[in-house]
């Protein structure tokens, strides 16, 4: 009877164990993992390596909401790699941009990838998680960093652990940059010339004041320039500086950084976009007011601190693709300035498959891949061969992209994801809608980063 | 003989006695192992309860006496809590937080009970109005945040056509610090109304009709029929919506991430304390800060909760 009552309870049990088993696993979306068996043959045998990967990556084939066009999935490069590597397998962790800071430290932490797409090198090396490259690179006479677009391996330079020097932890996998856009239309409705190639402010601010008010061709109203005041106004304003031979300050390491939030630079620079604010549309602290931006009814003729991913692939879609022009950010005496962005990737120190991990990278950063994220995800390549795609140079808006992606700052700006950029930026909203003066703005600002430095 | 039979008698009573006992021995413990089988069917939602939130609680707590990037952790003692309590930020972001609540509260809740008043005396459409008022509540507020940047647009927002259109002046809502905590409060109530009108209408229709024809009898009006009989029946009721709104209201996060950002922008204006933690802990790596900072969150949700139980003398 009991013998009987227990074999009950363990079906249950299991039952019950499968049962939340299935659910965990359903729950599961297919499309943004994949896994596969270790292979038994081939050099590569049984190695087996995890990518994570970020953005609208997919592995099966997805519309692309944009263009309506399809887009193969990742299970295209996948199958290459492993043909190229007999008896690898590559299983990839598709994410969104959206949380994925917290999501890598998760899976850093608790070493769920080999490989990682990882924006925020600077702050997981000195965690000590990620496999220093410079001994690889060495080690590698086949690969090259001239295959890289100028500045790009700099820029993702960080510290490790102890170091006090800034070292490779990561190769530049998909580019990123900065840049002025400007719609032609409206130039040509308002006789205006077009931004040179390397605009001052002086230029900027002459212009936009010009094309503010009835556009004297549709009658429609029109502003000069557009700025984001909120989330990004901190990048926008140290390019300002930069534009003047001013810098955010100096230093890469914690301990060594040292602000320069309050100099004549940054307070020029914020009067300079104090002003600008008189031709712009409402909204620009809450980031509004740009809603007609790459459609054919736009309204803003200079659009400031603006991204190839927002740009380029819509501008095409929209058939605007000869009306947008790109000039570079605003940069110093050395040519330099502005914010340097993109994503690097990176292999986990407790990887296990290290020498296939180090394939990978190789692979991601190949014609192969580069071409491929760029045609069918309109991620920008971070190769100089990219310049002599058929499909680059059918987008002629590229190459002022690849330009505008030798010249920013580097390295990244240190303090880029941390609390004085947040501290900034509050305090530039806060003179834009004026509850502060800019000099006052930037006084506290200043004080406040100095301080969450020394105390951290 | 007798002996014979009196003796086949005992051993049949003790037998019996001894089944009885045996039986209800048997019984005991079928109800005993039926019991434990029930406690099997608890292991999965026991273990997520483990997992999911017991766990991350106390590491949590652990983690608030750290300064912590989520693998290099130092301790550090009280010093992530003194931080937080000397926070500039942090008080403003508690002072949104109470703002933005104080003032859905004390519009929702009557607004809420005078719909629910008006729809339960119509004699036709009650379950229109009821799904009309409670669709907001039933949106996610995700996308009705979206929706209300375009509602309350500087420019090309309808409520500032209307306003225009009217003669009056037409705020920046958010983006404007001096509005955007208004554009908030009147996401928040549009969103929360139709439950609170769903909960008033519960409750107004449970109240004795016996009690409106007494003091028909007695001569008093409508509005003093109001006053006296069913604002008083709805006490409990506007316990219940002042403790759960306020709790839901302390916690606010999803529209003001939506709308300002982590940083609540413009300058902090709609930042709460639920973004504060969400700043420091996810955008900047302070794991031991934010977690300091959800355990002052908890506790000031604590205080306040004991004292609205207080004041509206609710008994849980």
């Amino acid at each position: 009877m009991r013998r009987g009552i227990y074999k009950k309870k363990i079906t249950l049990f299991i039952t019950m164990m499968l049962l939340l088993s299935f659910a965990l696993v359903g729950c599961v979306p297919k499309s943004n993992s994949s896994s596969s068996t270790s292979k038994t043959e081939g050099k590569w045998a049984g190695q087996k390596i995890k990518v994570q990967m970020i953005g609208d990556f997919a592995m099966e084939d997805k519309t692309d909401p944009v263009t309506g066009e399809t887009a193969k999935g990742m299970k295209v490069v996948k199958e290459e790699f492993e043909k190229q590597h007999p008896g690898a397998t590559v299983d990839f962790v598709l994410m969104p941009w959206e949380g994925y800071t917290e999501k890598t430290q998760a899976m850093i932490t608790s070493g769920e990838a080999d490989v990682y797409q990882m924006p925020g090198v600077a702050d997981f090396a000195p965690q000590g998680v990620l496999e220093p490259l410079q001994p690889w690179i060495e080690k590698d006479k086949e690969f090259s960093l001239d295959i890289f677009i100028d500045n790009q391996v700099d820029g993702w330079k960080a510290l490790g652990t102890d170091s006090k020097e800034l070292d490779i932890f990561g190769l530049p996998f998909l580019g990123d940059t900065r840049f002025i856009a400007y719609d032609k239309k409206i130039f040509d409705d308002w006789g205006v010339e077009y931004p040179s190639e390397n605009p001052t402010m002086e230029e900027i601010a002459e212009k936009a004041k010009q094309m503010t008010g009835k556009n004297p061709k549709t009658g429609e109203q029109n502003y000069g320039i557009w700025f984001r005041g909120d989330w990004s106004s901190a990048f926008t304003l140290v390019d300002l500086a930069e534009g003047q031979n001013g810098t955010w300050g100096t230093g890469f390491a914690w301990d060594e950084v040292k602000f320069n939030l309050d100099s004549p630079e940054m307070l020029n620079g914020l009067n300079w976009l104090l002003e600008m604010q008189k031709y712009a549309p409402k909204g620009i602290v809450s980031n509004q007011g740009n809603e007609k931006w790459l459609s054919k009814d736009n309204n803003i003729a200079i659009m400031l601190n603006q991204g190839p991913g927002d740009t380029v692939k819509p501008a095409y879609a929209q058939g605007l693709g000869d009306r947008i022009g790109i000039v570079n950010e605003f940069k110093n005496d050395e040519g330099r300035g502005g914010l340097f962005a993109g994503s690097p990737i990176t292999i986990a120190k407790s990887s296990k498959n290290k020498e296939l991990a180090w394939e990978w990278v190789k692979f991601a950063t190949s014609d192969f891949v580069q071409k491929f994220v760029f045609e069918e995800y309109g991620a920008i390549p971070a190769v100089k061969s990219a310049t002599e795609w058929e499909s680059v140079k059918e987008m002629p808006l590229m190459l002022p992209v690849f330009k505008a992606m030798e010249t920013p700052m580097t390295p990244r700006y240190p303090w880029g994801s941390s609390q004085p950029r947040f501290i900034l930026t509050s305090e530039i909203e806060a003179a834009l809608t004026g509850n502060r003066s800019a000099e006052d703005a930037l006084k506290k600002a200043q004080k406040e980063s100095t301080e969450w430095v020394e105390n951290r | 003989m007798a002996n014979n039979s009196m003796e086949a008698a005992n051993t049949a009573t003790q037998s019996v006695n001894t089944n009885t006992h045996t039986e209800s021995k048997t019984m005991k413990q079928k109800k005993r192992s039926s019991q434990w089988t029930w406690y099997i069917f608890l292991i999965p939602s026991f273990l997520g309860i483990l997992l999911f939130m017991v766990y991350p609680i106390a590491e949590s707590l652990r983690l608030s006496f750290f300064k912590s990037n989520g693998t290099i952790e130092t301790f550090t003692g009280l010093a992530n809590f003194r931080t937080v309590l000397t926070s500039g930020p942090f008080w403003n972001s508690v002072w949104n937080t109470f703002y933005i609540g104080i003032f859905q509260i004390i519009i929702t809740i009557p607004l809420g009970f005078i719909f629910a008043t008006l729809i339960n005396s119509v004699s036709k459409g009650k379950n229109f109005f009821k799904v009309l008022y409670f669709l907001p509540n039933v949106t996610s507020i995700v996308a009705a945040a979206m929706i209300f940047q375009f509602v309350l647009h500087p420019e090309m927002g309808i409520l500032n056509y209307i306003l225009g259109s009217l003669g009056l002046p037409t705020p920046g809502w958010f983006s404007d610090p001096a509005t955007s905590k208004w554009g908030v409060i009147l996401l928040a109530v549009w969103h929360w109304i139709g439950f609170v009108i769903i909960i008033c209408l519960a409750n107004l229709q449970a109240i004795s009709s016996e009690m409106y024809e007494a003091a028909k009898i007695d001569g008093a009006s409508g509005i003093q029929q109001w006053f006296f009989i069913t604002i008083p029946n709805m006490t409990g009721t506007f316990a219940f919506l002042l403790i759960t709104g306020w709790i839901g209201a302390l916690q606010r996060f999803n529209e003001v991430y939506v709308v300002g950002g982590p940083n609540g922008s413009p300058a902090r204006s709609i930042q709460t304390m639920g973004a504060f933690i969400y700043e420091r802990g996810f955008t900047g790596f302070e794991f031991g800060i934010a977690s300091a900072a959800t355990y002052i969150m908890f506790i000031i949700i604590l205080i306040f909760t004991f004292i609205n139980l207080k004041v509206s003398k609710m008994k849980i």
